[in-house]
């Protein structure tokens, strides 16, 4: 009964989803509808390993920014679809994970964390200094093809909208089969307490390895569609560090380690920042990261659940104060 | 050749005093608190605006006004202590991380509003004065920095190996429970290894405000070279901190002198991988987490 109700719920929520560039038509609503959609499969792809495995990695532009490198490379020197571009910066992004991993992990907690962003920012610094490889600091623009379906160009945002819903559906597909499987229920021991899950068999390496392997090929994903869509590409947006950050903050602020917990998460901070830069022009620098930190030191302090947990505890609240049903 | 080299080692021995003082903050309050500032360079940052106001409003120099940076932070970090860590403290990593990180947010943001990105200087009387030793040359603005620098790291080791209160602190970090157990207040305690961690990057914030340009960021390099000598020094020794904070000044110079202006970053960098590769305990050995 309930799996069929969650069904229809998923499968209506998912029409609306289709019909909404049909029906909205102002390009600056889609962008922030393509925005909400792209941080969202961000942060599905963070929270994989650091929601449910609490690997916290402050480092996923690293990714991101081989994936955006990878296919940008490949279109402009070789002449290869970004389609293709895409799985490969993906690949690209599972292989480079191996070593960084092998490093980060040696340390847990919050110096993980900070091995991280170091190796995110070393990876920036690389390609800022090589110039012939990948035209170094002032980056390049992708050649625009007008409307090229093969070569992921598109004439009008509505298409970009249904990439990149594509995206977040596959994401979010992958970690509810992980949830269901073996796998999900060893990421979250390791993430309860690593020493105690290694006690009982669980082979935490190797687990860490892997899940760090599918987030790292989902969030270089997100980087080939981010510069076909802005058409254009430098060390500085590639590898920002603003990336990283918001991998992790809309999945703390929707829930850490729940399905759910990064789309809510996403639209709650991105729609603020739309509002915000609505109501003061974006004319103050920082405003939007400011209420940013806000809002994370808010649910820290006294949510650490998240809004999901908020939602489930308020409806608890609810059903409770309901008579029960004979 | 000799001199280029002996003149590069004195460039990163004189900046990493300074480095010395973040990272000694960072170590101090991992080691008793056990948890991870990643707002530390922001409170240098916030001390060096300190410095700029009191100088281009008042006329004082930037180096008297550690006397104003360094209680203001304390005090800062006290507050900072009693209302938003110790709410924290516990078994769980991501609230740790997260509180201090989005501090680090917040403040840097804040700055940016406040102050706008650009860059803020102080010239003092001093500021272009030097040295010359043979054929080499000291900064004088660098040479006080190194030397305060050093002067308030002596303090702060006798303060924990002469006083109650520093015992109280070596004691916690060494062992919490046991230190719990012999009646010392945790609270107080780490309040002060806060306050203590914070006027210190207070007084870096100060230092460096003759020979350097404040702007919102400036913060994050220091935190990031503070975090890399952390890891080399082995996580909570303060000596190591300090002995890794001079070495990495020094590989960061040598790096601009000999591979390019803009690849001091890469050598530390390269310094933490490979800390993390062959000595992820830290070059002393001692215990990683």
């Amino acid at each position: 009964m309930i799996v069929t109700r969650n069904l229809l719920w998923l499968a209506l929520g998912l029409a609306i989803l289709i019909a909404l560039p049909l029906v909205v038509k102002s390009s600056f609503a889609v962008d922030i509808f393509i925005r909400i959609l792209l941080f969202s499969f961000i942060g599905v792809a963070w929270n994989l390993m650091g929601g449910y495995a609490k690997q916290l990695s402050l480092g996923h532009a690293a990714y991101f920014g081989l994936g955006a490198y990878t296919s940008t490379i490949l279109q402009i020197d070789f002449g290869v679809s970004p389609w293709i571009g895409m799985v490969a910066g993906g690949v690209v992004a599972m292989l480079a994970s191996l070593p960084i991993g092998w490093l980060c992990f040696r340390l847990r907690g919050p110096y993980f964390t900070i091995a991280t962003i170091a190796t995110a920012q070393a990876l920036m610094l690389i390609f800022l200094k090589f110039r012939d490889f990948a035209w170094g600091a002032e980056g390049t623009t992708i050649p625009n093809l007008g409307s090229a379906p093969l070569m992921m160009q598109f004439e009008g945002k509505a298409a970009y909208y249904y990439v990149v819903l594509g995206l977040l559906v596959s994401g979010l597909t992958i970690t509810w089969l992980i949830e269901r499987s073996w796998m999900g229920y060893y990421l979250v021991a390791i993430g309860e307490d690593e020493d105690a899950a290694e006690a009982i068999g669980v082979n935490a390496p190797r687990i860490k390895r892997d899940i760090y392997m599918i987030s790292s090929f989902l969030t270089a994903l997100a980087g080939t569609f981010y510069t076909q869509y802005i058409y254009f590409i430098d060390p500085a947006t590639a590898f920002s560090f603003n990336i990283s950050i918001e991998a992790a903050l809309v999945s703390i602020v929707g829930g850490i380690g729940t399905l759910w917990g990064p789309v809510i998460g996403t639209v709650l901070l991105e729609t603020t920042s739309a509002l915000l830069q609505s109501w003061l022009g974006g004319s103050v620098g920082g405003i939007q990261l400011t209420v940013y930190s806000l809002i994370l030191m808010a649910i820290i302090l006294w949510r650490p659940t998240g809004l999901i947990g908020v939602a489930t505890e308020a409806y608890r609240r609810f059903a409770s104060r309901r008579p029960a049903r004979a | 050749m000799w001199e280029t080299l002996a003149q590069a080692v004195i460039n990163g021995l004189l900046i990493g005093g300074i480095y010395a003082l973040v990272s000694i903050g960072v170590t101090l309050i991992f080691g008793v608190v056990k948890i991870v500032n990643f707002a530390q360079g922001e409170f240098v940052m916030i001390g060096m605006y300190i410095s700029f106001f009191l100088s281009s409003q008042f006329g004082v120099d930037p180096i008297v006004s550690l006397v104003v940076s360094m209680p203001v932070l304390f005090v800062a970090g006290v507050l900072i202590q009693h209302f938003l860590i110790r709410r924290v403290l516990g078994p769980n990593d991501m609230p740790q991380i997260f509180l201090t990180f989005a501090l680090s947010l917040l403040l840097l943001n804040l700055a940016l509003m406040l102050f706008t990105a650009n860059y803020r200087t102080v010239h003092t009387s001093y500021s272009d004065e030097a040295f010359h030793l043979g054929g080499l040359y000291i900064p004088v603005a660098k040479l006080i920095a190194f030397v305060v620098a050093m002067g308030l790291s002596g303090a702060l080791w006798i303060f924990l190996h002469t006083t109650d209160l520093g015992k109280a602190m070596r004691a916690a970090s060494q062992n919490r429970d046991v230190a719990m157990l012999m009646g010392i207040n945790p609270n107080r305690v780490f309040c002060v290894a806060l306050g203590v961690a914070l006027a210190l990057a207070g007084a870096a914030g100060s230092l460096l405000m003759p020979f350097y340009s404040a702007y919102p960021f400036v913060g994050q390099v220091f935190t990031l070279m503070a975090f890399v000598a952390v890891v080399l020094g082995g996580l909570g020794n303060v000596m190591g901190a300090l002995v890794a904070s001079l070495m990495m000044g020094v590989a960061e110079s040598l790096g601009i002198q000999f591979v390019g202006a803009d690849s001091g970053l890469i050598v530390v960098f390269a310094m933490l991988l490979l800390t993390l590769a062959f000595r992820p305990t830290g070059l002393g050995g001692g215990k990683a987490r």
